[in-house]
């Protein structure tokens, strides 16, 4: 074998040490909770608390609403920058990526300042409201992974002729929109759904500093108080990761949808 | 009263004309084609009639009905794509029925429409497939059967051929043209290909640098050319340069060989300059050719292309190329050798810019 290959390979077998023996050593952990045996005795814990079933659940509730609100701007506003707006292709791609750049903290004490109680659009006011913003704060948070996923989609169909194939045709924009071009950028969406659902599932500040019962501020909570479901919960948020990653892949490999390109 | 008219035309983008003042009228299922090079305004005068860009100045009516007002979705025009544009996540019969169902045909209607279409174009047998699953041709045939479909007034084709391979470009071409003449659809059809215009065609309107250089038919295009743009567009063509020598017997000089020429030659003078224009294939070597007038002058070079032979020769100053059908005994002639090529003096055209 040659020396670069080998140094590749060491490379590798580093990379892999590094990500998962914390990862063995997490999980090996999470299953001492019975005194000299493995259990999955951390994981019923988890699974039986029903504060973990509520944020959970809510989490769960707050992605849905993320994704749709998000899909709901972003498709159209990737379309119309490709379609129409060409120009503004540079500016747009460097707002999505503010949410990269500016820390979660800073873009969450600017909500509060912004939309308090006391303010001229108080969402803070009520429990719902505090909720829209919550979404909303999500749907920022989101815009970098949802903006260039439906993007690159995008970019692998023909959209001007498309939607000029569409228009000769009698389309209208709501059907060209519902009926030509989401359903073939759909494994974008679909891959944008899945990385704002991860992000959703673990995401703490946002929650934390709205005081939203939401999963991420859970996982803190339980950090802080016990010994072994940490660890359980770790391993979970990871699993969802995971699970989310792999059906991105699963969409894009089976992905039917190939452009009919010359 | 024309079907298609096109009123002084102009289209402007920033400071750039790329249409200016074109003018054209189209009669009812008359098939005619937009030829030019890229950058001549050719597809940008098919999207005006389309909808897809709106006119800087001038109108355009169908069936006596201005259509600058429309949008593109209310023009009921048929439109085929070179990239095919067929809607990827929907089969072939979904494609079809695509503008009927838009249009609020009923299940039966729809149904028995695509099926009609389908058959057209022969590829029933295709109807569950994906754009995906289908050859480039065949899914050019399944654009050109959506666009029909809905029964458009105007079917405008925009370079539909030029992303095939060349014997489905050829085969493609004439089945588009039968099933034309089949539905007496008007048809505008934008290439820079002259075979294909000249072949499929009732009339061309060669473009250049946004206006209509000659509008005629294919023979007329090829035979009669008016400008000089036009005839050195279409087809190959000599363009020589000759000496006026008396204008009055519309007599000129090229080398040592005097010409006349049977179109008048206008107010040129004596000892002007006049460029005169020669098809390739006009001339014959033969020594008991027809023809009333000859060109001598000497080889160049000689080229055997598989059918033709290619000759080159330099008749004063100018460089003639003709071509003579292939033969079993046919000699080529060679370089420095003293030709005699014969054709009848209204194979000329006089070229005016």
């Amino acid at each position: 074998m040659k020396a670069h290959k080998i140094f590749a390979w060491l490379a590798i077998a580093i990379g892999a040490i590094y990500f998962f023996v914390p990862l063995i050593g997490t999980f090996e952990f999470s299953l001492r909770m019975r005194r000299g045996i493995y259990s999955f005795d951390a994981y019923q814990s988890v699974f039986t608390d029903a504060q973990f079933r509520a944020t959970f659940g809510f989490s769960m509730l707050m992605a849905l609403v993320t994704i749709i609100v998000g899909m709901l701007l972003i498709v159209p506003t990737a379309y119309w920058v490709r379609l129409r707006l060409p120009q503004m292709r540079q500016v747009v791609e460097f707002i999505t990526l503010l949410p990269l750049v500016i820390p979660a903290i800073v873009i969450v004490f600017g909500y509060l300042r912004l939309y308090n109680s006391s303010s001229w659009i108080p969402f803070t006011g009520s429990t719902q409201g505090t909720n829209v913003l919550l979404t909303f704060s999500y749907v920022t948070l989101a815009l970098p992974y949802m903006y260039r996923s439906v993007d690159t989609a995008m970019r692998t169909i023909d959209v001007r002729t498309l939607t000029e194939a569409a228009e000769i045709l009698g389309a209208k924009w709501p059907t060209i929109m519902f009926r030509c071009i989401f359903p073939n950028v759909m494994s974008g969406v679909l891959s944008g759904a899945f990385i704002t659902f991860a992000i959703v599932m673990g995401e703490f500040t946002m929650a934390a500093l709205l005081n939203r019962p939401a999963f991420g501020p859970y996982l803190q909570l339980v950090g802080a108080n016990k010994a072994y479901e940490p660890s359980a919960l770790a391993v979970i948020a990871f699993a969802i990761t995971w699970l989310s990653m792999g059906l991105i892949q699963l969409v894009s490999r089976f992905s039917k949808l190939t452009p009919s390109r010359p | 009263m024309s079907f298609l008219v096109l009123d002084s035309l102009k289209k402007s983008f920033g400071q750039t004309q790329v249409v200016k003042d074109f003018n054209m009228s189209i009669e009812k299922g008359e098939f005619v084609s937009f030829l030019g090079p890229s950058g001549c305004g050719k597809t940008t005068v098919l999207r005006m009639i389309a909808g897809f860009e709106a006119p800087s100045d001038g109108a355009i009516s169908i069936n006596g009905r201005n259509q600058n007002t429309l949008k593109t979705n209310q023009r009921n025009i048929g439109m085929v794509f070179q990239a095919y544009a067929l809607f990827p996540n929907m089969n072939v019969f979904d494609n079809v029925a695509f503008g009927l169902k838009v249009a609020g045909k009923s299940k039966p209607e729809i149904e028995t429409r695509v099926k009609e279409m389908l058959n057209l174009i022969g590829l029933d047998h295709l109807a569950d497939r994906y754009p995906y699953q289908m050859s480039g041709g065949q899914q050019q045939r399944v654009a050109l059967a959506r666009a029909l479909a809905p029964k458009p007034q105007v079917l405008l084709l925009d370079e539909p051929l030029s992303a095939l391979d060349a014997k489905i470009r050829v085969s493609l071409r004439e089945e588009i043209r039968q099933i034309q003449r089949q539905l007496g659809i008007t048809t505008v059809f934008v290439t820079h290909d002259q075979e294909e215009a000249l072949s499929i065609s009732d009339r061309i309107v060669v473009m250049n640098a946004g206006r209509a250089d000659q509008i005629g038919t294919p023979s007329e295009i090829y035979n009669r050319p008016t400008t000089r743009f036009v005839a050195s567009f279409v087809g190959t063509l000599n363009i020589i340069e000759a000496t006026v020598i008396d204008p009055a017997a519309n007599t000129v000089k090229v080398g040592e060989n005097t010409i006349r020429l049977r179109e008048s030659i206008g107010a040129l003078k004596g000892g002007d300059k006049l460029s005169i224009a020669l098809r390739p294939e006009a001339g014959s070597l033969l020594e008991n050719a027809k023809g009333d007038t000859s060109l001598t002058g000497q080889v160049i070079s000689s080229h055997f292309l598989g059918s033709v032979i290619r000759t080159k020769l330099e008749v004063g100053g100018n460089q003639i190329s003709f071509d003579m059908f292939n033969s079993p005994d046919a000699v080529l002639p060679q370089p420095g050798e003293t030709l005699t090529l014969r054709f009848n003096a209204h194979d000329f055209l006089i070229v005016r810019d």
